[in-house]
């Protein structure tokens, strides 16, 4: 069944697992995005921004992390909560 | 289906490691691959440097969305070609990777390129091999605190250079270095300054072959392009085996032993950590530091070079070796069309580009001269690197007239310029309640910068 529960992978390696593949995600996702998009478009929410352009896309950038790291996050939980279920082994 | 896991003080910041040691090693592949770090750094550091027409030849501007390669200006319109580089860098990964296994892992790979720097940086500060596991074993002293201390330095400001080179790429190096100069870095250029240096820092210093083990994708599918054709790096145990220690001079048959004398020195170049006698393994960079340590054993031992060497599976096993097989050869196919592709392309791009956006408030309206008349919005955009005239026709409906806000159409280079253009028709010329219709852009003064764009008519309709 699970030979190596991914529950036993230590802290840093959990970290990375989530931090690492959501970093390539976002410089993926900033490129495309802001290909598409001049930031001087874009007026989120009618607030009036008065950032240069290396901010907005750094910003982007962060929130494309984040949100890589949410779900990265979301799909690690999941899987030691389901390691937690199936392997009877560990108490 | 019980296991344990390991105790938790063998656990480092990634995985369950022991720290390596590389022992230096000399050899016709380590000349190889000094001569792949020097130029690669090369190209990386001095790149910025270069001037291409009174601008920096290679920059990513990113607040201009301009992106100057050479003679080269991308647009954000042009992403189709950075999708295509992209997808040719994939391409020739897999293409060489086929035929020479992982080359790019052992010679070309930045981390590699930057490991071997910052080792070579260590080695000059910490001694060879033997003396950093000594001083790493050895008690803290003020010697060693100063060793380590001197190296630590010497990496960051090595890592903050590079993290300045980076950032060069993106603003011009030439303004980044008087605002160094000045004190007067702007937030976000100092945040990315310091992000790349502390992640060279990190992975070269730190991390090195953990990088390869753990966070490379590469490493993880390049076995999918291997096959019994594909150059390894690989041990001999026929000839190796068995293998054992023995005084120079005598005669290995007679004493029941083979080639390899077991002195490890494979295993303490290996920058992974790994034991190529095992066997291929998925940890393996095929950076063959083994097979420049062997040969020199074997030459110190008047045996025939090549124990650990440069081979294919087949090879090994006594069967024909094949260069062109069929993986190679669709490796190949596509590597050509890309490249075909992004060169006609690139060839053929006209700086130019016509965007038509019809007005949206009204169909369309009667002039008194009874013609039916639509109204778009025209935004010409100059890609080129200077100013051009343009001529503006229409066609698609007979005797139609074009009337523009103002007819005389100049464009800087490098800006886009919006007018306001009306076709006018007559009713019973039209074809239907809505037909296409072509703008056609023409420079005056190059013939090759010409673009044609459709727009839609729309008229009342006939019964």
């Amino acid at each position: 069944m699970n030979a190596v529960s991914p529950r036993r992978l230590p802290r840093g390696q959990q970290a990375i697992a989530v931090l690492w593949p959501s970093f390539v995600v976002a410089i993926a996702a900033t490129g495309l995005f802001f290909s598409a998009f001049n930031p001087r478009d874009l007026v989120p929410f009618n607030l009036d921004l008065d950032i240069s352009p290396l901010a907005a896309y750094s910003i982007g950038f962060f929130i494309f992390w984040l949100f890589g790291i949410l779900c990265g996050y979301g799909t690690l939980y999941f899987t030691l909560a389901n390691a937690r279920v199936i392997d009877p082994g560990d108490g | 289906m019980q296991q344990k896991s390991p105790p938790p003080e063998t656990q480092g910041l990634y995985a369950a490691h022991r720290k390596i040691y590389p022992r230096e090693v000399s050899g016709r592949f380590a000349r190889l691959r000094v001569l792949s770090v020097v130029v690669l750094l090369g190209i990386y550091y001095l790149t910025p440097f270069l001037r291409w027409d009174g601008r920096q030849a290679v920059l990513f501007d990113l607040p201009a969305r301009k992106f100057y390669i050479f003679g080269l200006t991308l647009w954000p319109q042009d992403f189709i070609y950075l999708a295509a580089l992209l997808i040719l860098a994939g391409m020739s990964l897999f293409f060489f990777t086929a035929l020479f296994g992982r080359v790019w892992c052992g010679y070309a790979c930045p981390q590699t390129v930057w490991t071997e720097a910052y080792l070579w940086m260590e080695r000059k500060i910490e001694g060879n091999r033997q003396q950093r596991i000594k001083l790493d074993k050895g008690p803290s002293s003020a010697a060693r605190i100063r060793t380590k201390a001197l190296k630590h330095m010497i990496w960051i400001v090595f890592s903050l250079w590079t993290g300045f080179t980076f950032v060069g790429y993106f603003t011009p190096i030439d303004v980044l270095a008087d605002k160094l100069a000045a004190a007067s870095l702007g937030p976000w250029e100092t945040f990315w300054i310091l992000f790349y240096s502390f992640a060279t820092y990190g992975n070269a210093g730190f991390m090195r072959e953990q990088v390869c083990l753990y966070m490379c994708p590469y490493a993880r599918f390049q076995s999918a392009m291997f096959d019994a054709n594909t150059l390894i790096v690989a041990y001999h145990p026929e000839r190796g085996e068995p293998r054992g220690s023995r005084r120079r001079g005598i005669d290995p048959r007679q004493a029941g032993l083979g080639d390899c004398i077991d002195c490890s020195i494979c295993v303490q170049v290996c920058p992974t950590g790994i034991d190529i006698r095992d066997g291929l393994q998925y940890e393996c960079i095929a950076c063959s530091a083994c097979i420049d340590a062997c040969d020199e054993v074997m030459d110190k031992m008047t045996y025939p070079r090549g124990l650990i060497r440069y081979t294919t599976e087949n090879s090994t096993l006594g069967k024909p070796q094949r260069m062109l097989r069929p993986r190679v050869m669709v490796y190949a196919t596509i590597l050509l069309l890309l490249c075909g592709f992004l060169a006609s392309g690139l060839l053929l791009r006209v700086p130019l580009q016509l965007d038509v956006i019809r007005d949206r408030n009204a169909l369309y309206r009667e002039t008194p001269d009874g013609l039916i008349e639509n109204v778009y919005t025209l935004k010409i955009l100059n890609m080129d690197e200077q100013s051009h005239r343009y001529q503006l026709t229409a066609s698609g409906i007979d005797d139609l007239k074009l009337v523009l806000d103002h007819p005389d159409i100049e464009v800087a280079a490098g800006t886009v310029q919006q007018l306001i253009a009306r076709i006018q028709a007559d009713e019973f010329k039209l074809e239907s309640r809505s037909q296409s219709v072509s703008f056609h852009l023409q420079a005056v003064d190059a013939k090759h910068l010409q673009t044609v764009e459709e727009a839609r008519f729309v008229g009342p309709g006939r019964n």
